[in-house]
């Protein structure tokens, strides 16, 4: 019986804690993206093509407190690698990096209210305005 | 540059945001050559002697971004270094209206950039590549920096890959340094070309073409003396330009970049043609770095020759190794420290001073100092 019980609950906490740490990418709720595949996530947040599924452009947009964590799991890479791909885009005049915000509420409240606008959360705090449409597991 | 960012409240539209940026470098060159000074490119007047120089490498540059609305914006970036002036006055080294009415399209004009192979427009911001300074063999043969023209980008997903072809014309001045004693004034009244890039995954590849024409002045003692001959007929600046052939340059040029977590590996392969005596430029770069926590050690080997069939101009033969670390310190600060062992078996214009040297291995120690606001 303990073992059962044992069993369970590695069961249960290997369900729950990937959940737990992973990312999601989230767009407005019926603005009729359904999903976006890795490579068009990189594209989009690293500025090569910024253009939705559905044919509407895409307007990322970066949480400061969890910058660190989305781009480790997005592309592996650090901020300051992050930093200085930037700077490369930006002095060439070439593009310019996603519109950063502070919290993720604020995040929230841009995405609900933009068709354009692409963000990301952790993915237990998607509520139901908003649409995931990739999971990034850490 | 990213703070400011972070400090701006969003706006669904952003329009008539302006925003100022900047990148720096300090650095210290230490050269052990006594016979002839170092550079980062042939547009330096002078080098780094033996012993300690900040000449090089140092540099600051800063934008200013208006965006009108998402479609139009507007980008201004001047830039101070030690270059073709013999001084740090500071140069507008872009200025240019930019439209882009589609995620897959991009028109720009005004002064831009010179993207003639990857990363070129952007050599002067250290904070963004491994290295003290771009490769010299492969960066500092570059003749000009910026064009007044515009350029058109066309980007095209493939499946997962996308396709990005840009084309460009426009016109550019500029100053190289041949020799000592020889300096050649381009007038390029048309410079074009373009590129096609395809992206899959970690890799960036380049394929590109650019054509130069130019009215050449040569100046210096070099066409002093051969004036002075006073030989009917004979002209100093006209048999420069048969010597060199600098009126008409086309590049052809390979690329390949692979950035993939802590991996970042640059190829690179570019040939020059001049207008006579079947002249070529010829460069090649391989680098390849690997970052561990906040450390980037990197090693490069990069190569310049140059070849003509006139026996009265010599070649170049030069191959560097380059080892080196870039250590991330602090948010948007990196610390460099490398060496460059150079292998010159024949010098030419990647040196200045004595023309009387002939070659051998130098020794260049490199410290900087990267940062952008």
């Amino acid at each position: 019986m303990i073992r059962v019980r044992a069993c369970l609950l590695l069961a249960l906490l290997t369900l729950t804690l990937p959940a737990m740490a992973d990312i999601a990418i989230v767009v407005k709720a019926g603005s009729g993206v359904g999903q976006l595949t890795r490579s068009d996530a990189v594209n989009i947040f690293m500025g090569r093509y910024r253009k939705l599924p559905n044919g509407n452009p895409a307007l990322p947009l970066d949480v400061v407190s969890l910058k660190a964590r989305f781009y480790r799991a997005l592309v592996n890479k650090n901020l300051a690698e992050i930093n200085a791909y930037w700077a490369r885009l930006v002095f060439s005049g070439e593009a310019s990096p996603p519109q950063q915000v502070a919290t993720a509420t604020e995040m929230r409240q841009l995405v609900a209210h933009n068709p354009s606008a692409v963000g990301y959360l952790d993915s237990r705090e998607v509520g139901d305005d908003l649409h995931v449409v990739l999971i990034l597991n850490e | 540059m990213l703070a400011s960012l972070a400090a701006q409240a969003f706006h669904a539209s952003d329009d008539g945001r302006l925003t100022l940026s900047g990148f720096g470098t300090l650095g210290l060159v230490h050269s052990d050559n006594s016979e002839a000074e170092f550079l980062r490119d042939i547009g330096q007047p002078k080098g780094a002697d033996e012993g300690w120089s900040a000449r090089v490498d140092s540099l600051l540059g800063a934008q200013l971004g208006w965006r009108v609305d998402p479609r139009w914006d507007l980008v201004v970036q001047g830039i101070s270094r030690y270059h073709d002036s013999g001084n740090y006055r500071p140069e507008l080294s872009w200025a240019f209206v930019r439209y882009r009415p589609d995620p897959a399209l991009q028109l720009r004009a005004g002064r831009l950039g010179w993207d003639v192979f990857q990363l070129a427009d952007s050599r002067y911001v250290g904070y963004a590549y491994p290295w003290a300074r771009p490769p010299v063999d492969q960066f500092g043969m570059l003749q000009l920096t910026h064009i007044d023209g515009a350029d058109v980008t066309f980007k095209q997903p493939w499946g997962s890959d996308l396709v990005l072809l840009k084309l460009y014309a426009g016109r550019s001045d500029s100053r190289i340094h041949v020799v000592d004693d020889l300096v050649a004034d381009f007038d390029a009244d048309a410079v074009y070309g373009g590129h096609l890039d395809y992206e899959h995954g970690p890799w960036r590849l380049r394929t590109s073409y650019t054509e130069v024409r130019s009215d050449v002045d040569y100046a210096g003692s070099v066409v002093n003396e051969i004036d002075s001959l006073q030989i009917p007929g004979l002209d100093g600046e006209r048999e420069i330009e048969r010597a060199l052939g600098f009126s008409r340059l086309r590049l052809f040029s390979l690329g390949a970049l692979y950035d993939s977590g802590p991996l970042q590996v640059q190829a690179m392969w570019n040939r020059s043609r001049t207008a006579r005596h079947h002249g070529r430029i010829d460069s090649a770069l391989l680098s390849v770095g690997y970052r561990v926590g906040q450390v980037t050690p990197y090693v490069a080997h990069s190569r310049a020759m140059t070849s003509s069939t006139n026996p009265d101009v010599t070649d170049i033969d030069q191959r560097t190794w380059t080892f080196g670390t870039r250590f991330d310190v602090a948010r948007d600060i990196a610390l460099k420290v490398q060496l460059d062992r150079i292998d010159t078996r024949r010098p030419g214009f990647l040196w200045r001073g004595d023309s009387d040297w002939e070659g051998g291995w130098s020794s260049i120690f490199s410290l900087g100092l990267d940062f952008i606001f």
